[in-house]
């Protein structure tokens, strides 16, 4: 290994901190990062050229399968870019479903990233638990969509299935117990002394920092900056429901896990009064098969951070161009700004806080054979 | 006469008794653990999953074992074996199945600290001769680990011994039945010091630094895989059943005779005990840095086990 | 130490996984699992053959031996077929254990005479 004064330490594309393959290169002098690289394009699977070849009601479901875990919010971002090209307008009811859908996976979504950041601080158990309670949600969306993940409730000009009042004192109760179990965790998270340590004061983004390097959802907020799709641009049914918006100010990890886990407690609370509020009526209305030439760019606040789809038509059954820019791309800057300085040892709890989920933001990379140089394509 | 010398030594208690035990400390240790996350744990190998650590065993031992290109080939392939040889033999020391170890002498407790020394040495070597940097991390971890925790250790360790007048473990055993109380009783700040260093000295949760499997893959056993690994498991098996042997006999007054009860199921309850307590302490944590485990030994626990020490004095002047 | 009050809770509680070959979990109504055609219902309009985005569903042939060819390994399980069959002929079961690691037994036929053709051993 020589006896250069900086070791070089690979995280990916295989490691067991990263649950997608993704590679970041840290250049460490004794047990502090000095220098990080990253590296993508590991998993780009050539969506958006997929895009351009299905029609508009066939993409719904590419759209869905752009990220696992935030389905519904693509679907959401997808749908409501289309219906805007299409000129259609969805039923109140169908909004207010999409809303509760949409909640319901930022639920399932921020508690999944609890149990990580809990098992990347070696806290196996806070993970088994969180990922134990998780399962509430996970079947309250078996029972309302039929999939578990894949939810397919979504489509062009509403929703596909209705919330039937059963479903809705399901719901309520499901909602009553998970509200019970995040209470709990929250207490743990802000009491349990070895977890605080690995966590407060740990991977410092400063709240300039963050907006200059343009962080977005729970890693903007958790450095104090009130930013949120869903109160700036309210999309869907998110105008008419009264809500908080989460912020906290450490900048730290911390911050970053008690962020989610109050906009937990404030979705049960969205989900509460959206199944009060819900009007009555139609739940679907029919798109139109073409879309008339035109282009937009639709905004959604996925569990992630702000996500943004883009679409141009030109009069076929088929968008033209279709581009997805995924949360997590938005984060890759500020982590790496990040890591700068702090421990290898803190490295996975700081790549797990931004949550990140590399599939949905990967790019095509190109690298001269010659040269040596990378080409990202992000535009 | 050597007959039997030969079967204590190679059956019971000796070493095919230690590794059924072994076998079975690491399925206590899962099963209460998964007990613990509300999960079932090994379920299907055997009645309840027993044979699972066994199947695990045999598993590795039949998978391709792979030794990295720039690897010191010597110290990386005799390292495993070290490593399952070292707790081994300690545990001929601890009395398991009367009130006296196997090959019991005195200064058998100065042994026990130079053995656990060289558990962390084995474990650097482990790590440094793979060359590969997870594993050099690793291993400078648990070098760094050791240096923080074994003064604490030595201090706990003393204490029973200043009480028993003696460096002998099978005294300190007859000592702690002779005068019917347990060490446990008479110091019990050593014994949570103690308690802390085992789980540091075992890598449980909070003190895994050295193969955070999060962090950097498995730490110094990253590169070892097959044999080797199978042997790396044995031995922290083993390392588990020496360190709850420890316990029981140090502080839970050993394998004394309880009525009609033989010593060995006295000494196997009391260690069992020691089991679920060290899974359970390891399933309330999270793990700590490096920096902050350093600094928390060296800042609360010395001044503890010294405190403990002084006590020990004191009761012993007055 | 936060921890230690839940955890001595779950000693007293069922674990509450599934010991999963031998319990296995029921799905709800309305789950989309394996769709089945009901062949007798079917009036052959090729709807549900347009309607799905990974073209899993082929319709072969003509009257009493048209058959519809449904490739398992292509399904995404949208339920978008469901939707689109005028007559309700088709209906998504519960059955969800549909992994193989063969494609080639990952076609299932529904025929007019025979309601289920079975390709080899499919599920």
């Amino acid at each position: 290994m020589g006896y250069a004064s900086t070791i070089k330490v690979p995280f990916g594309p295989q490691h067991p901190a990263l649950k997608e393959p993704e590679h970041f290169l840290f250049e460490c002098e004794g047990d502090i990062v000095v220098n990080v690289t990253p590296r993508i394009g590991y998993v780009h699977r050539g969506m958006e050229k997929a895009f351009e070849l299905g029609t508009y009601s066939h993409d719904m479901y590419l759209a869905e399968r752009v990220c696992g875990i935030c389905t519904s919010a693509h679907t959401t971002c997808y749908t409501q870019a289309v219906e805007e090209l299409m000129g259609v307008e969805i039923p109140a009811r169908a909004r207010y479903i999409r809303t509760i859908i949409a909640e319901l996976e930022r639920l399932q979504s921020h508690s999944l990233w609890v149990g990580i950041v809990a098992h990347e601080a070696g806290f196996d158990t806070l993970f088994m638990y969180v990922w134990r309670d998780r399962e509430v949600v996970m079947n309250l969306f078996e029972e309302l969509t039929g999939g578990r993940v894949l939810h397919a409730i979504n489509t062009l000009g509403g929703v596909r299935r209705d919330i039937s009042p059963d479903a809705v004192l399901k719901i309520k109760g499901g909602l009553d117990y998970f509200e019970k179990r995040t209470k709990e965790y929250l207490r743990v998270i802000k009491t349990e002394r070895t977890f605080l340590k690995r966590t407060s004061g740990v991977g410092l983004l400063k709240p300039d920092d963050a907006a200059s390097l343009n962080a977005v959802g729970p890693t903007l907020r958790g450095s104090g900056i009130r930013n949120d799709v869903r109160v700036d641009d309210p999309y869907i049914a998110y105008g008419e429901i009264p809500f908080n918006l989460i912020t906290s100010d450490g900048c730290d990890v911390l911050s970053r896990t008690v962020v989610r886990t109050e906009e937990m407690l404030e979705s049960i609370n969205i989900i509460r009064y959206a199944l009060d509020h819900m009007p009555a009526g139609e739940i679907r209305v029919r798109a139109p098969k073409n879309a008339p030439p035109g282009e937009v760019v639709s905004r959604v606040e996925a569990p992630r951070g702000e996500l943004m789809h883009y679409a141009r038509s030109n009069g076929t059954a088929k968008p033209e161009r279709y581009k997805v820019r995924a949360p997590t791309l938005a984060n890759i800057p500020s982590l790496c700004k990040t890591l700068m300085g702090v421990h290898v040892a803190d490295i996975p709890i700081i790549l797990a806080g931004i949550d990140p989920c590399f599939a949905c933001m990967d790019r095509m990379l190109i690298i001269g054979k010659k040269t040596n140089e990378k080409r990202y394509f992000t535009r | 006469m050597l007959a039997y010398d030969l079967f204590q030594l190679i059956v019971f208690p000796g070493a095919l008794f230690l590794f059924c035990l072994a076998f079975l400390y690491e399925w206590v240790d899962r099963k209460f653990f998964a007990k613990v996350q509300n999960r079932y744990g090994p379920l299907y190998t055997g009645t309840l999953g027993l044979l699972q650590p066994v199947a695990d065993f045999l598993k590795l031992l039949y998978k391709e074992d792979l030794v990295p290109k720039a690897c010191d080939r010597n110290i990386f392939s005799s390292v495993p074996i070290v490593y399952v040889v070292l707790p081994l033999t300690t545990l001929f020391i601890i009395p398991i199945s009367g009130q006296t170890g196997l090959v019991a002498f005195n200064g058998d407790l100065i042994f026990v600290m130079f053995i656990f020394a060289l558990m962390t040495i084995t474990v650097f070597l482990a790590g440094w001769s793979s060359m590969s940097r997870f594993s050099i991390i690793g291993s400078v971890r648990s070098a760094l680990q050791m240096l923080s925790y074994e003064i604490p250790l030595g201090l706990a360790l003393i204490g029973p011994a200043i009480a028993a007048k003696s460096l002998s473990i099978s005294s300190i055993v007859q000592w702690q039945s002779a005068n019917a109380t347990w060490g446990l009783w008479l110091q019990p700040i050593g014994f949570g010091v103690f308690f802390i260093c085992m789980l540091a000295e075992l890598e449980l949760v909070p003190f895994d630094i050295p193969e955070a499997d999060t962090e950097i893959v498995a730490g110094w056993r990253t590169e070892f895989s097959g044999r080797k690994l199978a042997m790396f498991r044995l031995g922290r098996d083993l390392e588990i059943v020496l360190a709850s042997a420890l316990v029981t006999s140090l502080f839970l007054g050993g394998a004394q005779p309880l009525g009609l009860i033989p010593p060995v199921l006295v000494f196997l309850v009391k260690s069992l005990f020691v089991v679920i307590m060290l899974s359970f302490a390891r399933a309330l944590f999270a793990r700590f840095r490096i920096d902050q485990m350093i600094a928390g030994m060296w800042k609360y626990l010395l001044p503890i086990a010294i405190l403990q020490i002084i006590l020990i004095q004191l009761g012993l002047g007055v | 130490m936060s921890l230690v009050g839940e955890a001595l809770k779950q000693l007293m509680r069922k674990p509450s996984t599934l010991k999963y070959p031998s319990e296995k979990a029921t799905p709800p109504p309305g789950f989309r699992g394996l769709p089945i055609w009901d062949m007798k219902k079917c009036i052959l309009c090729v709807l549900c053959q347009n309607a799905c985005p990974p073209s899993a569903i082929k319709l072969i042939g003509k009257g009493q031996e048209a058959k519809v060819e449904y490739h398992l390994d292509r399904c995404i399980f949208c339920g978008e077929c469901v939707d689109a069959c005028p007559v309700d002929a088709i209906t998504m079961s519960g059955q969800y254990e549909l992994a193989g690691s063969d494609r080639s037994i990952m076609v299932l036929c529904f025929g007019k005479e025979k309601p289920v053709i079975p390709v080899k051993n499919a599920p």
